[in-house]
C-alpha cells in the first residue's frame, strides 16, 4: 500500500501552487502542481531550476510518521500484522485475510474502499513478495488496485533500475545489455554467482520473483532487548536518546551472532500500562542508525498522538526476521570494533550535533573547497553534484591543502610589481621565499562571481594557497 | 631555498616505526600551522585507518579530507567531527576514544591539564592510536609518549612564478619516551603520496637529552 503524496500532506504545505518536498540527500521526494518533467528522485537544484516558483519544503520523516500512525491503525482494524517500511508505505501480509474475506479482490477492494473513504490517495499492489508488491503499487492507477497473478511475468517487464540499492551492479547489467528483470532472470544462476557474488544472487532471485529467501533461522529469545525506566520518559529528547541506546544494544547483540534484522517489532509501554507495538521492515538489513531512526519516529508518532499517556516506562525491540544474507562483513572487519565505533560516533553526534559529525567523498571542482562533498555521518553516500571524471581544467593542482578556511579569510600579502614579497602570519611579517602562479579562475558572471588569481606562496614557515581578486587577497588553504 | 638543509645527495628510505602511531601511545605534534604537521599526523595513522574507523576532531573547522585521502587515510573509514567548544572537547574525545580505535585530534588551548591527563589515561586503557595537535603551545609533560616538533619545511616545485608545489622536505625533532628519551632529528620527504620517506643518515642523529 503506497501513498505517493504522503509527504505533501503536511500542515505547512500550501494548498495551491507548486510544491516540492525534498530530502537533503535524496532530492525530490514528492511534488504537486509542477511541470511534468519534475518527479521524485530528481536532484533538488534541477527541480528548483525547472520550477522556480515552487514552494520547497524539507522532508520531516518524524512528522510524516506521526500523521501516518492513524492510517496504520485503520488498516490494522481490517488486517493485523501490518509492517511499516516508511511513512506512506506499508506491507500487509494478506494470506490469512484472503481466506477470511473470501478472496484477493475482496481484500484489496476493502482496503481501497476504506482508504478512499478516509480521503487518502492510495495505490494498492498485490503480489508474491514485498519487492513485486511494491512495484505493483507504484504502477497501479489511482483507485484501481493492481493484483498480480503471475509475479515472474510482471517482474520480467520491469527495468533493472527498479533494483534500488544495487546501483553499481545495475550499471554493469546495463553495460552488458541486460536492461530488464526478465533478461536478468534468463541468465544462468551459476554464471551470475560466479561473476557478481552474493549481491548478484540476491538481485537474480528478485528478478525471478523469489524475493529474499526467508530461512527458518532460530532467533535466541535473549536477542530481544528491553529497557525499563522508573521515571517515565516524557520529553521527546529523552525518548530520542532512549531509542538510540536501545537500538544500539539490539544491534550489538545481533552482530555478535552474525545477524542483522530485516524486521523489528517496536513495543512501548506507557505509564498507565498501555502497550503499543508496531513492526518496521526494511528491504535491506537495518543499520543501527536506521533502526534508531525508526524507533524514534514511532515513539514520536505515538507520543504526539496521545496514545502513550503519561510517558514511556518500557521500550522493547524484538528482531523478528534475521534470515537471508544479513550483514556481510569484510575479511578484516572486526564486528565488535565496527559496532563500538558506530556507537562512539552516535555519542559524538549527541554531544556536538549530527551536523558536526561528517563524512566526505571527492567531487569535481576547481577550488579545494569545491572538491569535497560532505554528508552527515550515518547518511548514505549519494552521487556527488560534480563528477570527478570530468576534466576540470584549471583545477588547483595536488597536493591538497590540509587546512582550508570554511569562510573567506583575509590574507595580508605585500606586493611589489605584481610579485609577492612578504606575508603577515599572526603578528609578524614573513618574507616570501618563492611562489607559483597566478592561475586565473574565471568566475561565472551570471552568478556574479568575479574572476580571481590563485597563488601558491611559500615562506620559511610554510606554504599557502591564496586567491587575489578586486576586493583583496584571501587565504584559500594552508599546506600543513 | 634548499641550502638551509643540504638534502640533494642523501638517500631516502621508508619511514621508521617512529612515524607510525602505536596503540595507547599518544603522539603530540607541536608546531604552527603551515609546518606540515597535519599531513604527518595523517600519515602516522593511515595504515590503521585502512583496518578500522578513524575520527578527526576538527576544532577550527579547517580540516580538509582531501589531504587526509592523499596521505593514505581510507575514505570510507574517515569521520570528521567538528567541535568548536573547548568545554565539550574533552567529553567528545573521550566518547570517541571509547569506541574508535584511531583518533587525530586538534587540542584547543583552553583545555585544562587535568582533563588532558584523564583523557591520556583513558587512551592508554583503551589502547587507542591517538595523535594530538595542540593549536597553541605544547601539551603538559607526561601526556605524550612521543612529541614531534616541526623545525623547518622546504617546499620544492615552485620557482618564482613558475611550476607548482610538488613535494617538501621537513625537519622534525622527536623527543619523549617514544624517541628513547633522546631528542632526535628526522628529515622526511613527502611527495604528496601515500608514503613518507626518511632521509638516510639523519634519522638516528641524537641532538641532546630529552627535556
Amino acid at each position: 500500500m503506497w501513498f505517493p503524496a504522503w509527504s505533501l500532506g503536511r500542515p505547512d504545505a500550501p494548498a495551491e501552487g507548486a510544491v516540492l518536498v525534498v530530502d537533503t540527500k535524496a532530492g525530490v521526494v514528492a511534488c504537486s502542481g509542477v511541470d511534468s518533467d519534475v518527479g521524485p528522485g530528481m536532484p533538488r537544484r534541477q527541480a528548483e531550476a525547472l520550477c522556480p516558483d515552487a514552494t520547497v519544503l524539507i522532508r520531516d520523516i518524524g512528522e510524516e510518521a506521526r500523521r501516518f500512525e492513524p492510517v496504520v491503525c485503520q488498516v490494522e482494524e481490517l488486517i493485523p500484522r501490518v509492517e511499516v517500511i516508511e511513512p506512506g508505505k506499508l506491507l500487509i501480509p494478506v494470506t490469512g485475510a484472503v481466506k477470511y474475506y473470501g478472496g484477493e479482490p475482496e481484500v484489496v477492494e476493502l482496503l481501497q474502499g476504506k482508504m478512499t473513504a478516509a480521503g487518502h490517495d492510495v495505490r494498492l499492489g498485490l503480489a508474491d513478495g514485498p519487492f513485486a508488491a511494491e512495484w505493483a503499487a507504484r504502477i497501479a492507477e489511482p483507485g484501481t488496485p493492481l493484483v498480480i497473478e503471475d509475479t515472474r511475468r510482471f517482474l520480467s517487464t520491469l527495468d533493472v533500475g527498479t533494483l534500488s540499492g544495487h546501483d553499481d551492479i545495475v550499471s554493469v547489467f546495463r553495460w552488458l545489455g541486460v536492461t530488464t528483470l526478465g533478461s536478468l532472470a534468463d541468465l544462468p544462476r551459476e554464471a551470475i554467482a560466479s561473476r557478481f557474488g552474493a549481491e548478484g544472487l540476491d538481485v537474480h532471485r528478485l528478478a525471478h520473483g523469489q524475493d529474499r529467501v526467508v530461512g527458518p533461522r532460530p532467533i535466541p529469545p535473549e536477542l530481544a532487548v528491553e529497557a525499563t525506566y522508573e521515571d517515565p520518559l516524557e520529553s521527546l529528547d529523552q525518548l530520542a536518546f532512549a531509542a538510540k541506546a536501545t537500538a544500539a544494544r539490539l544491534m550489538v547483540g545481533l552482530h555478535r551472532e552474525g545477524m542483522s534484522p530485516f524486521r523489528v517489532t517496536t513495543e512501548l509501554e506507557a505509564a498507565d500500562g498501555t502497550v503499543r507495538s508496531r513492526v518496521w521492515r526494511s528491504m535491506s538489513p537495518f543499520s543501527e542508525s536506521a533502526l534508531a531512526d525508526r524507533v524514534w519516529w514511532q515513539a514520536r508518532a505515538w507520543v504526539d498522538t496521545g496514545v502513550i499517556p503519561g510517558g514511556v516506562v518500557r521500550i522493547r525491540l524484538d528482531p523478528s526476521d534475521l534470515s537471508g544474507a544479513g550483514r556481510q562483513l569484510g575479511m578484516f572487519e572486526d564486528v565488535m570494533s565496527q559496532v563500538e565505533a558506530e556507537r562512539a560516533f552516535a555519542r559524538a553526534q549527541a554531544i556536538v550535533g549530527p551536523e558536526a559529525v561528517l563524512q566526505a567523498q571527492p567531487q569535481g571542482g576547481r577550488l579545494p573547497t569545491e572538491q569535497v562533498d560532505w554528508r552527515q555521518w550515518g547518511e548514505p553516500e549519494s552521487k556527488p553534484e560534480r563528477s570527478t571524471d570530468d576534466p576540470w581544467p584549471g583545477a588547483t593542482p595536488s597536493p591538497a591543502p590540509a587546512l582550508i578556511p570554511p569562510r573567506p579569510t583575509r590574507f595580508e600579502v605585500e606586493w611589489e610589481g605584481g610579485i609577492p614579497t612578504r606575508v603577515r602570519l599572526g603578528t609578524r611579517w614573513e618574507p616570501v621565499t618563492t611562489w607559483a602562479g597566478p592561475w586565473r579562475l574565471t568566475g561565472r558572471w551570471w552568478r556574479d562571481e568575479e574572476s580571481v588569481d590563485r597563488y601558491q606562496i611559500v615562506t620559511s614557515a610554510g606554504a599557502f594557497l591564496c586567491t587575489v581578486g578586486s576586493d583583496g587577497t584571501f587565504l584559500a588553504g594552508i599546506y600543513d | 631555498m634548499t641550502d638551509r638543509w643540504d638534502l640533494s645527495t642523501r638517500l631516502i628510505e621508508p619511514a621508521p616505526d617512529l612515524l607510525v602511531a602505536q596503540p595507547g601511545r599518544i603522539v603530540e605534534l607541536a608546531g604552527m600551522a603551515g609546518m606540515g604537521l597535519t599531513r604527518i599526523g595523517y600519515r602516522m595513522l593511515s595504515e590503521a585507518s585502512r583496518r578500522s574507523p578513524m575520527a578527526v576532531v576538527d576544532v577550527r573547522g579547517w580540516a580538509s579530507p582531501a589531504a587526509a585521502w592523499e596521505a593514505g587515510i581510507d575514505r570510507d573509514n574517515l569521520v570528521i567531527v567538528r567541535c568548536a567548544e573547548s568545554s565539550t572537547w574533552g567529553q567528545l574525545v573521550a566518547a570517541l576514544c571509547e569506541g574508535v580505535p584511531t583518533v587525530y585530534a586538534e587540542v584547543p588551548s583552553a583545555v585544562r591539564d587535568r582533563d588532558l591527563r584523564r583523557l591520556a589515561a583513558l587512551i592508554r586503557a583503551r589502547q587507542v592510536r591517538v595523535v594530538l595537535r595542540p593549536l597553541r603551545g605544547e601539551l603538559p609533560g607526561g601526556i605524550a609518549h612521543l612529541r614531534i616538533r616541526a623545525v623547518g619545511v622546504v617546499w620544492e616545485g615552485a620557482e618564482v612564478g613558475h611550476g607548482r608545489l610538488t613535494h617538501r622536505r621537513l625537519v622534525l625533532e622527536a623527543s619523549g619516551k617514544g624517541a628513547a628519551g633522546m631528542v632526535r632529528q628526522i628529515e622526511v620527504e613527502d611527495a604528496g603520496e601515500d608514503a613518507v620517506h626518511v632521509v638516510s643518515g639523519v634519522v638516528s642523529r641524537a641532538s641532546g637529552r630529552a627535556g
